[in-house]
């Protein structure tokens, strides 16, 4: 057989067995949005957790395979019901985001809960099965591509029976095509969304033992990857769609792994979302939706809850502000001011956040981007071209409103869910291309030696200096954004956040707006990446993650969504918080999880409140 | 000339013909409803009208213009307005805001046609506020208490009251506030009396007379019956996506088609708009 | 909320006022400058990973600390004062790092800062050491600029890829006899810069690099690069990996069928590799720089200690923090027990016992160990073992 063709096969199913991976991981995706319309970023979890229990029956209780895949699917359905409990049942009549949010806390108590179990080392994981090789033809395929083939395709006609013959399954299906109707034709959709749950659990908790198997390894944060590409497959395929994320999966894995052939491994993830983005592009609701419809007319918008937010008037804001600014007067200790520091650049992410989907109602999970964008701009425009930093940094704000809303412009047709996970593609593909652009961000080895920031020429290093600069922008990005807001623009966002059908038959322009809305956003988080870089000195690919993008949303639902004051609080609770936590050592990010659970449970609204 | 004119409008849902070769004018100064039992296709002539959805053929000219493939904002910006037919507030925007939102397509620097000029005039007018900027948002502001002005105490009251705490009632009153707010050349209504007890029903039959009078061009979806013989200058009546008859109301009144359309058929529970028709017509 | 019309300028004024008044006369209060304490424990803090993805090398990290501190405690300490470490969980996360600095610098008790683990998180805080004068002893940090971006306070007894690279070239070509080598390079600070100083000796030496495939640091699936790899017929693969995907790497390799000889360094060098990688990583060699099994005796020593205290053998990153903590300690008792002192006794330190190079000496203007010492090594029976010369069979 010719090299290439050899070649080809080999790739050909290298992508096949990963794609069935992500089929699975998908497909339980699929389920729970489809009933409960809810991105489960839990799921990424379970599936560490299906790998972990995997490997306790193979390796410590030496348990033969078949009953280890029936140990795998009794916990994790189990802890899928427990998930939809805490996650979802109590919280169906908050906010759409309160949900989105529960799972996430659930997933740090449960990440944090395993690491604490099995520590954080990656485990061993011997495959029992026969290491030989079929060899069809100069194509050889292992015993574990077998296996995963075998149960990929076993899960598929079960699942496709289950759906399809009892009553369960017919309730399921009924419930994810109109959960209304379904509701008044006696459906009991608690018993539908735990069902889906368990079941989703389940798949995931088989695909983590697979992938444990097929790379001999287990490790405690295998979740959060998982999860990403689960989400890119089951957005490939349509989200809630279950055909379309088992096709989208095998797509996947397949682009994947010709990518990787073509241009080596460091490619991956950006194949991943580049091809995840290009297909929201040209066809927004997945590879395999129907035509577009106009979506059913909702009742008045749900996206942010209906609450009276806590409002503070005008001198209360302008005190608070001065004892911030007064504060280093009283108390010197750096480490506190350094913590400020930290909250004060935090707060302009999180306005900036609060920007665009607490007021536009565009979630954004890519805000990290932003900050690397800001951070880069500003870091070569001193190092190599000698700016000063004043002008590099209000640069930087400039280059990132313009880059991050080109960046984020094919998401503007998507909807709802959609834009959360593009734009985590999104900053996930600026990540990517900073470490492979070697020319201009000098790859892996980052920018050493950034100058610190200056003001008027004046170096600022010194903790209470930084501590006023950081201050000072905050409070000046909440000018300019409240400005914004209370202008009719902050208006016409809001209309386009709570019904953007309504707010377009009114003559308003989505996309000039959503582009507004990002271009505010992505300045003032392109400011603070900016002073943050230079504040490190040093910047590279790992500076600013998409667990910071997380977290940062996370902040503005804690301090309520659209509420600029909310944001700040939020983000000064959520840098300080950790920092509390700190005696506990490998416990905190435990409490810190239970702690975001609690408040979505008992104030979905957040703090202060959504405006 | 029609202020509209539709000729052979279709729209094809997968197989389904939901709107079917549909032609009709309307006048400046008229109002015409639309008539037709449940899944006759008159929302997605609605939805086709106004630019929500896109027709798979025909014509839609307003003032002579032709509308197909714009978008939905552009339909506003060419003086179209509608309400929905389940009503579609911002729930967390105050009355006063959702009616100001109505007028957007009438500030100045909404209207720049440049794609980044209006984002910079936009963004200039929020961050400095000049003087011009600031007046036209007082006028606007104006506009808008006068509107809803015109649905008395039931609105005004309310101004600053978030949209979600108003009543069903209430909130229709603001869809159409909203819809005024635009200074419409026509306007399209999808049943405003849907959820009205008979006296608010009788306020809106006023109110949209009143809207008349003073020379409005009205589209109207209306399956209370009476309301549509008082108000309409001609009814188009559909069934399965198709117009199957036009005329006056004293014509349609009488339309065979009309009568078997919403009586000949095999009664259904879901349609309690038979029922009611039967009771006007007979 | 209903946005008030407010006088925003007047606020804009205001702040703008209260800005410049604060920025132009005043200096805060500020905890003054005190200096150590000359009774009690002597304190080191320690900025790493305990929680989030790198966690398991802060783990790694405590043991070799431990049993270094339990040695010299239990002999006395240093002039009959403790030696003790306070370690803050950075999440090796840039924003937290520099809070730890901070608080490090503000604690008059601590005298020297060992860490942080990722450059990110380590380079991002080095400058506030620098400042606060207290020294900043990255012990794994192989970034070659790490020391040059801090400044005097700045130091490592990490081999940077300066010293390695070239090598690893010379071990893989010279000593092994190879002549066509494919990379696996992980795609992180590290592995870039390795392979840019490996590269050029390679071919400085007559060798030729038939395949170069770059990975992420979280990446599991290389059956498509081994594909690649197969095609080019390599007689060696050098591994730029660490323990965990150097293991996972040769694995695939050999269900793909690739007998090429595997050739890593000192980064391969973990227990985790012989157990994750297990009959696949046999014959694999390495150009170490510490080894569980080397028969000199302070590593037989500390292996020995380790397995009683721990039940398995010290990696890298353990030996690495245990001879840095004997290395802290020969600096507090050249210098005393302040922060000054143990920045003027690093430069003077002479020979230092240490674990993994023999002894150490620093270079005063890189502040990085005077020519490392590195090891020949092969996977035989799951075990790293001195390497006798003879060519495995292929």
């Amino acid at each position: 057989m010719p090299h290439f063709l050899r070649t080809f096969f080999d790739q050909t199913i290298n992508g096949l067995v990963i794609g069935n991976i992500y089929a699975l991981t998908a497909v339980g995706l699929a389920l729970i949005f489809g009933v409960g319309n809810l991105i489960n970023f839990a799921h990424g979890s379970v599936y560490m957790i299906g790998a972990y229990v995997g490997w306790v029956c193979v390796t410590q209780l030496h348990m033969p395979l078949v009953a280890t895949f029936g140990v795998v699917a009794v916990i994790c359905g189990l802890l899928g019901m427990g998930i939809e409990r805490i996650g979802l049942r109590r919280l169906q009549n908050s906010a759409r985001i309160a949900p989105l949010l529960a799972t996430i806390g659930i997933s740090f108590v449960l990440d944090q809960l395993v690491q604490i179990i099995f520590s954080p080392n990656p485990q061993s994981f011997p495959n029992p099965l026969p290491t030989t090789r079929l060899q069809i033809g100069g194509v050889s395929i292992g015993m574990t591509d077998l296996l995963i083939a075998a149960i990929g395709i076993g899960i598929g006609i079960i699942l496709f029976l289950f759906l399809r013959y009892t009553k369960i399954g017919w309730a399921l299906r009924a419930t994810a095509q109109d959960r209304d109707a379904a509701q008044q034709m006696g459906v009991d959709v608690n018993r539908v969304n735990q069902a889906a749950f368990a079941l989703a659990a389940i798949l995931g908790g088989i695909a983590g033992m697979l992938i444990g198997l097929y790379f001999n390894t287990v490790y405690p944060t295998m979740s959060f990857q998982a999860g990403l590409k689960g989400f890119a497959a089951n957005l490939l395929g349509g989200l809630g769609n279950i055909p379309g994320s088992i096709i989208g999966g095998l797509v996947l894995g397949l682009v994947e792994s010709y990518g990787v052939a073509l241009f080596g491994a460091t490619y991956r993830n950006l194949f991943a979302f580049v091809i995840l983005i290009a297909v929201l592009v040209i066809r927004p609701n997945g590879l395999f939706s129907r035509k577009r419809q106009a979506p059913p007319e909702p009742l008045t918008g749900t996206f942010i809850a209906n609450n009276k937010p806590i409002t503070l008037p005008v001198w209360g804001v302008i005190a608070l502000a001065v004892i911030a600014l007064l504060l280093p007067f009283f108390v010197g200790d750096p480490y506190f001011l350094q913590i400020l520091t930290n909250a004060w650049l935090l707060g302009m992410v999180a306005l900036s956040v609060t920007l665009v989907t607490g007021t536009a109602g565009q979630t954004s999970l890519g805000q990290a981007g932003f900050l690397a964008i800001g951070a880069y701009a500003s870091a070569l425009l001193t190092l190599r071209l000698h700016w000063p930093f004043e002008l590099a940094l209000l640069a930087a704000g400039l280059i990132t409103a313009i880059l991050g809303t080109l960046l984020v412009l094919p998401a503007f047709r998507l909807r709802a869910h959609y834009v959360a996970i593009a734009t985590l593609g999104i900053g996930e593909i600026v990540n990517q291309v900073i470490l492979n652009w070697n020319g201009l961000t000098n790859g892996v080895m980052g920018l050493t030696n950034l100058p610190p920031p200056t003001f008027l020429g004046v170096v600022a290093v010194l903790p209470h200096q930084i501590y006023w600069y950081s201050l000072i922008l905050l409070l000046l990005g909440a000018l300019f954004q409240w400005q914004l807001l209370r202008s009719p623009l902050g208006r016409t966002w809001r209309a386009i956040r709570e019904d953007d059908i309504a707010a377009q038959a009114y003559g308003i322009n989505l996309n000039r707006y959503k582009a507004l809305a990002f271009a505010a956003s992505a300045f003032i988080a392109g400011i603070s990446g900016a002073f943050t870089g230079h504040m490190y000195t040093y910047i590279n690919h790992e500076t600013f993650t998409n667990t910071t993008s997380i977290l940062v949303l996370t902040m503005v639902i804690l301090g309520g969504m659209g509420n600029m004051l909310g944001a700040v609080v939020g983000a000064v609770a959520l840098t300080v918080l950790p920092e509390l936590f700190r005696g506990m050592a490998d416990y905190r990010y435990l409490f810190y999880g239970l702690a975001l659970i609690m408040m979505i449970r008992y104030r979905p609204q957040g703090l202060l409140g959504s405006i | 000339m029609a202020l509209l004119e539709v000729k052979n409008l279709s729209r094809n849902f997968a197989g389904v013909l939901a709107v079917d070769k549909v032609s009709f004018a309307v006048k400046e100064g008229e109002t015409v409803s639309v008539i037709g039992p449940n899944g006759a296709g008159k929302t997605t002539l609605f939805n086709l009208l106004t630019g929500q959805d896109q027709p798979t053929e025909g014509e839609i000219v307003f003032e002579g213009q032709s509308l197909i493939g714009l978008p939905a904002d552009q339909f506003a910006s060419h003086g179209i307005a509608r309400t929905f037919q389940h009503g579609r507030v911002f729930g967390n925007l105050s009355v006063l805001d959702n009616v100001l939102v109505g007028a957007h397509a009438r500030r100045r620097a909404v209207q720049s046609r440049l794609p980044l000029g209006g984002l910079a005039s936009e963004l200039w007018a929020a961050l400095f506020r000049p003087a011009a900027t600031k007046a036209e948002e007082k006028a606007l502001r104006q506009t808008a208490e006068t509107i809803i002005a015109r649905f008395g105490e039931r609105l005004t009251p309310r101004l600053q009251q978030p949209a979600y705490s108003l009543s069903y009632a209430n909130r229709r009153r603001v869809e159409i506030a909203r819809a005024l707010a635009l200074q419409p050349r026509l306007l399209l209504l999808d049943e405003p009396t849907a959820g009205m007890n008979p006296t608010e029903t009788a306020e809106m039959l006023a109110f949209i007379r009143l809207l008349k009078q003073q020379g409005l061009t009205i589209l109207l979806i209306e399956h209370k019956l009476s309301l549509v013989m008082q108000l309409s200058n001609h009814v188009i009546v559909m069934d399965n996506g198709q117009k199957i008859a036009e005329g006056p109301p004293e014509v349609i009144r009488n339309d065979e088609r009309v009568i078997e359309a919403y009586l000949g058929r095999k009664q259904r529970l879901d349609q309690p708009a038979a029922n009611e028709a039967a009771t006007v017509i007979v | 909320m209903k946005i008030r019309h407010f006088t925003q300028y007047k606020l804009f004024a205001l702040l703008a006022v209260i800005a410049t008044v604060l920025a132009a006369c005043i200096t805060p209060a500020q905890p003054g400058a005190q200096s150590a304490p000359t009774t009690g424990p002597i304190l080191i803090g320690v900025s790493g990973p305990l929680t989030g993805t790198m966690a398991q090398y802060g783990a790694q990290w405590k043991k070799g600390f431990d049993l270094a501190l339990e040695e010299i405690n239990g002999a006395g300490g240093i002039n009959g004062r403790k030696l003790e470490y306070t370690f803050e969980d950075s999440q090796s996360d840039p924003k937290q790092s520099v809070v730890i600095a901070q608080k490090f610098v503000a604690d008059p008790n601590i005298v020297v800062e060992l860490g942080d683990f990722s450059s990110s998180a380590s380079m991002a805080a080095s400058q506030i050491y620098q400042r606060g004068g207290l020294v900043q002893f990255g012990f794994t940090n192989s970034h070659p600029d790490f020391t040059k971006a801090g400044g005097d306070y700045t130091w490592s007894n990490s081999v940077t890829q300066l010293q390695a690279s070239p090598a690893l070239a010379d071990f893989a070509i010279t000593t092994l006899g190879l002549k066509k080598l494919a990379v696996f390079q992980i795609n992180n600070d590290w592995g870039k810069a390795t392979n840019d100083l490996f590269t050029p000796r390679v071919k400085e030496l007559g060798g030729e690099i038939v395949a170069n495939e770059s990975y992420l640091a979280d990446e599991k699936d290389f059956r498509s690069a081994l594909t690649t790899v197969s095609d080019a017929k390599p007689d060696g693969i050098i591994l730029i990996s660490y323990q965990a995907d150097g293991a996972l790497i040769a694995q695939q390799a050999q269900e793909a069928g690739i007998k090429a000889m595997l050739v890593g360094s000192a980064s391969l060098q973990s227990p985790d590799f012989t157990s994750l990688g297990g009959k696949a990583v046999e014959g694999t060699m390495i150009l170490g720089e510490f080894m569980p099994s080397d028969p000199r005796p302070e590593v037989q020593a500390l292996v020995e200690k380790f397995k009683t205290k721990y039940n398995e053998e010290p990696d890298l990153f353990a030996a690495l923090a245990y001879d840095t903590i004997n290395l802290i300690a020969a600096a507090i008792k050249e210098g005393g027990a302040t922060r000054q002192g143990i920045h003027d006794a690093l430069p003077k330190l002479k020979d230092v016992p240490s674990v993994i190079y023999g002894k150490v000496t620093f270079d005063p203007t890189t502040r990085r160990v005077q020519n490392p010492r590195f090891e020949n090594l092969i996977v035989k029976d799951g075990q790293f073992v001195p390497w006798d010369g003879t060519k495995p069979a292929q």
